[in-house]
């Protein structure tokens, strides 16, 4: 079914991406767009302001120089498919080259600290006269307008303020267990490329560009599922559960200990059947006959000491043999995986070809994670127009200032000379 | 059609038939938002998601599911059962005047309606059907059975979110898999990026697509640095209570507060974070050493002692003021910290009000509204997307929707006659 890859055509081909993001939120978004074909260009420059902290987080690609701002994996795997420039926007001859670089584009992602366009006088006001066409999306921690509009913040204080963090966790007296990593920087990312690309699609129906005001914890107030709606029924304030089930009468329903160190399966009863089928994988042992446990109801009015026996019983077996003993008979099971699972022994993304290699211009040709879709027709490429990792710093300088703002190679290397790219 | 804000139109006059199970609710929602006319095709008994708590009633009854109004938010309802044979036609007339399928559920159950949707594409080449499943279309895991709990293990998430392992090192608790339908949640955003990236691709060729999304790789994608950890250093993140998974031990983040609940307390560790904390501390009468001489040698001599002393000082800061109080005054000075919230604590926050984040939707059976999340951003003054109407009630638009696909009165009845409607 699916065509050859040279005649592929990509769902954004022939719009540039201006990229003034940092870190995971504003890079995530714009990396889905360097999928599907957009011309993204990071705009970047070496001050701390400027900077994107990610270029020096670990893990780092071994060897090579210990100061170089290339050798991040997760940079890497964030800004695959970019194009990169640097330009010092505290100049004004910066922000003059910006202004041209803009008037070429038709969309411009930044998340800067909330008022910092506005102080380079690089505001949607200012820009969408150079461009009224332009789709300029700003990403803020709590968004641009309301009285929180000059707070700060990174994905765990928007987790912490949304509501996800209370939601994940036992109940006290434990504390919440929150998330372990950033995950709204990832939602952010989705959700931004999701309004820009509908903000396309408005633009090609009327012309018209728009600002958009994307508010990292208001991600996570949209994924905070039916937690509001509970609350405002009930007047109680939104506890947590464990790994457990609330929407339905589902036990056990949990992460249960097995044999190895740290290793655990993710098991999920929905109906009796299922209960069947567990029992009997468990050996059927005695306990399993209590008259309480055999209907889903009993099952889950007496989940603390039902939890308590299934872990007895799995701790002594190997996850894997386990879950595939549990799926051949129907039962949702599933081992927790870590990275090094995922990477080793995962035969699902092995097969789906979920890793992708791209070059890099510094530290060869690494893993990147792709996108987790297969079309058809339409191109989709983790490594996007240049078919590479993230860009080294001002790697594609001298290609973007020649072809797209028609610059020679003396003019290009003064603004070298001058500090300004 | 949606309310008139910026982006809520950007789909106006596309029309999405939404099959298969809640697998696919997010992103018929999240489309919906965008002004798109999602038509909800659930069948005679209803969607799954009607029959999951939590409920406004206590008869439980399809039309009073929190969790299926939530996801459902701006849809219309037709009750066929498109698997019937009897239903081809109704089928065939929705499709031929529809812009995207979406299908969602175990691939063996989509496996039965792909012949019909490659003959559908035949005579429309322009529509897009996207399928999610939890593993895609193909590959060795595809027919495993999986729910939200399973697919963040498999996924990865889970092993990165939990609590700290006891001092010996051993995790005497389990993974946590974060509340709320979150790997649905992930894979609805990635299916919403792949459909309007679908909708772009069409607007350049004119052609449609297929999409094979599968939940398991969108969670894959989403554990940040777990994965890069791995691929670049061979390391393994381990879990942390409140904060993010790393290699080797961090200190908290979250704080107890004078009325008992949390701060996030995310700090750099830096000379600028002393140098706050001490203000605060002063500010709050609570004596401290960190200006003095003895206090800034600790940190050249023992950063590991000084690091922990200056952490007890928080404790003591945060024990002194409620997470309200604390949140804003560590705002006030630029600290990224934020009160752990109650998720339901944002709907009459000022700041979420001023940007329309919340919106209430009535409930005629509670004689009441509720406010729901719908949006995550704004146009510079209100809010990008919103809902004109609610979730609808079963079948609810089953005359019109089938009149509008050109059935006729005495086709619809012997629709119903069959028990196919």
């Amino acid at each position: 079914m699916a065509q050859s890859e040279p005649a592929r055509r990509r769902p954004l081909e022939g719009v540039r991406v201006i990229d003034l993001t940092k870190i995971v939120a504003g890079p995530n978004a714009t990396r889905m767009l360097a999928t599907m074909g957009a011309e993204v260009i990071r705009v970047e420059w070496h001050d701390d302001r400027a900077l994107d902290l990610l270029r020096g987080v670990r893990p780092l690609a071994p060897g090579g120089e210990p100061d170089s701002v290339n050798r991040s994996g997760l940079f890497n795997n964030i800004n695959a498919g970019k194009y990169g420039i640097t330009l010092n926007m505290n100049l004004p001859q910066g922000r003059d080259l910006f202004k041209r670089l803009v008037a070429q584009a038709s969309v411009l992602c930044e998340n800067y600290s909330p008022r910092q366009m506005e102080r380079w006088e690089l505001g949607y006001e200012v820009l969408s006269k150079i461009n009224p066409g332009l789709i300029y999306m700003q990403i803020t921690g709590m968004g641009k307008s309301g009285t929180y509009n000059s707070y700060v913040s990174v994905g765990p204080t928007a987790q912490a303020l949304s509501g996800l963090t209370h939601m994940s966790g036992f109940p006290e007296p434990m504390q919440p267990a929150g998330w372990g990593y950033s995950y709204l920087d990832h939602s952010t990312g989705y959700y931004g490329a999701i309004l820009v690309l509908a903000a396309l699609l408005r633009r090609r129906r009327t012309g018209r560009g728009c600002y958009i005001d994307l508010s990292q914890t208001e991600a996570g107030i949209m994924v905070s599922g039916t937690a509001t709606l509970e609350a405002q029924l009930t007047g109680k304030p939104t506890d947590r559960h464990g790994n457990r089930m609330q929407a339905a009468a589902w036990a056990p329903h949990g992460a249960y200990p097995c044999r190895g160190v740290d290793e655990w399966i993710a098991i999920a009863i929905q109906d009796d059947d299922q209960w069947s089928s567990l029992v009997t994988e468990l050996g059927a042992p005695d306990w399993a006959r209590d008259t309480r446990f055999s209907k889903s109801d009993g099952r889950k009015a007496n989940e603390d000491e039902l939890d308590r026996l299934v872990a007895e019983a799995t701790k002594s077996v190997e996850r894997y043999d386990l879950m595939r003993r549990l799926q051949q008979r129907g039962v949702p099971a599933a081992a927790v995986q870590k990275a090094d699972d995922r990477c080793e022994r995962d035969e699902q993304l092995k097969a789906r070809g979920y890793f992708v290699p791209l070059p890099h211009s510094e530290i060869g040709t690494w893993a990147i994670e792709g996108f987790p879709a297969k079309f058809d027709k339409l191109s989709a490429d983790v490594g996007g127009l240049p078919h590479r990792g993230a860009p080294v710093m001002g790697e594609d300088n001298d290609r973007i200032y020649r072809d797209l703002l028609g610059l020679t190679a003396e003019e290009i290397t003064a603004l070298r000379e001058d500090w300004i790219i | 059609m949606n309310t008139e804000a910026v982006l809520s139109s950007a789909l106006a006059g596309t029309v999405i038939l939404e099959c298969g199970d809640e697998r696919g609710e997010f992103a018929g929602v999240l489309l919906a938002a965008l002004g798109a006319e999602v038509i909800k095709l659930e069948g005679r008994t209803g969607s799954a998601s009607r029959r999951l708590g939590p409920f406004t009633t206590p008869e439980r009854g399809p039309e009073h599911s929190l969790c299926f109004s939530r996801y459902n938010l701006g849809k219309k309802s037709v009750s066929l059962e498109i698997d019937h044979p009897a239903a081809r036609d109704a089928l065939t007339s929705l499709a031929a005047r529809a812009d995207v399928i979406i299908d969602s559920g175990e691939a063996a159950a989509i496996d039965r309606r792909l012949s019909i949707y490659q003959e559908i594409q035949k005579a429309n080449p322009r529509l897009i059907v996207c399928t999610i499943t939890p593993f895609g279309l193909d590959g060795p895991y595809r027919d495993l059975k999986m729910t939200n709990l399973t697919q963040l293990a498999l996924g990865g998430v889970m092993a990165v979110c939990g609590y700290d392992p006891r001092a010996d090192g051993i995790y005497d608790t389990p993974p946590i898999a974060p509340e709320m339908w979150q790997a649905l949640h992930i894979a609805g955003e990635y299916a919403v990026i792949s459909i309007t990236a679908g909708l772009n691709f069409r607007e350049v060729t004119g052609e449609g697509d297929f999409i094979d999304l599968s939940i398991h790789e969108a969670v894959s994608t989403c554990t940040e640095v777990a994965m890069p950890t791995y691929i670049y250093n061979g390391a393994v993140v381990q879990r942390q209570t409140g904060r993010h998974a790393a290699e080797g031990r961090t200190r908290p983040w979250l704080r107890r507060t004078k009325d008992g609940r949390y701060v996030k307390a995310f700090l750099f560790w830096g000379g600028r974070d002393v140098r706050v904390i001490g203000e605060m501390l002063n500010e709050a009468g609570i004596e401290h050493d960190l200006e003095s001489d003895a206090y800034r040698e600790l940190r050249k001599t023992s950063p590991s002692e000084a690091q922990a002393h200056f952490s007890d000082l928080i404790d003591k800061l945060a024990a002194s003021m409620t997470a309200e109080e604390l949140f804003h005054r560590a705002q006030a000075k630029g600290l990224l910290w934020a009160s752990v919230r109650y998720p339901e604590e944002n709907i009459d926050d000022p700041h979420f009000q001023a940007r329309g984040t919340f919106q209430p939707i009535h409930h005629p059976e509670l004689g009441r509204d509720l406010n729901y999340p719908v949006s995550v951003a704004t146009d510079g003054k209100d809010r990008a997307t919103a809902f004109t109407r609610g979730a609808p009630h079963l079948g609810e638009h089953n005359r019109e929707v089938l009149s509008w696909a050109g059935l006729t009165e005495n086709q619809i009845t012997d629709l119903v006659q069959r028990d196919v409607l």
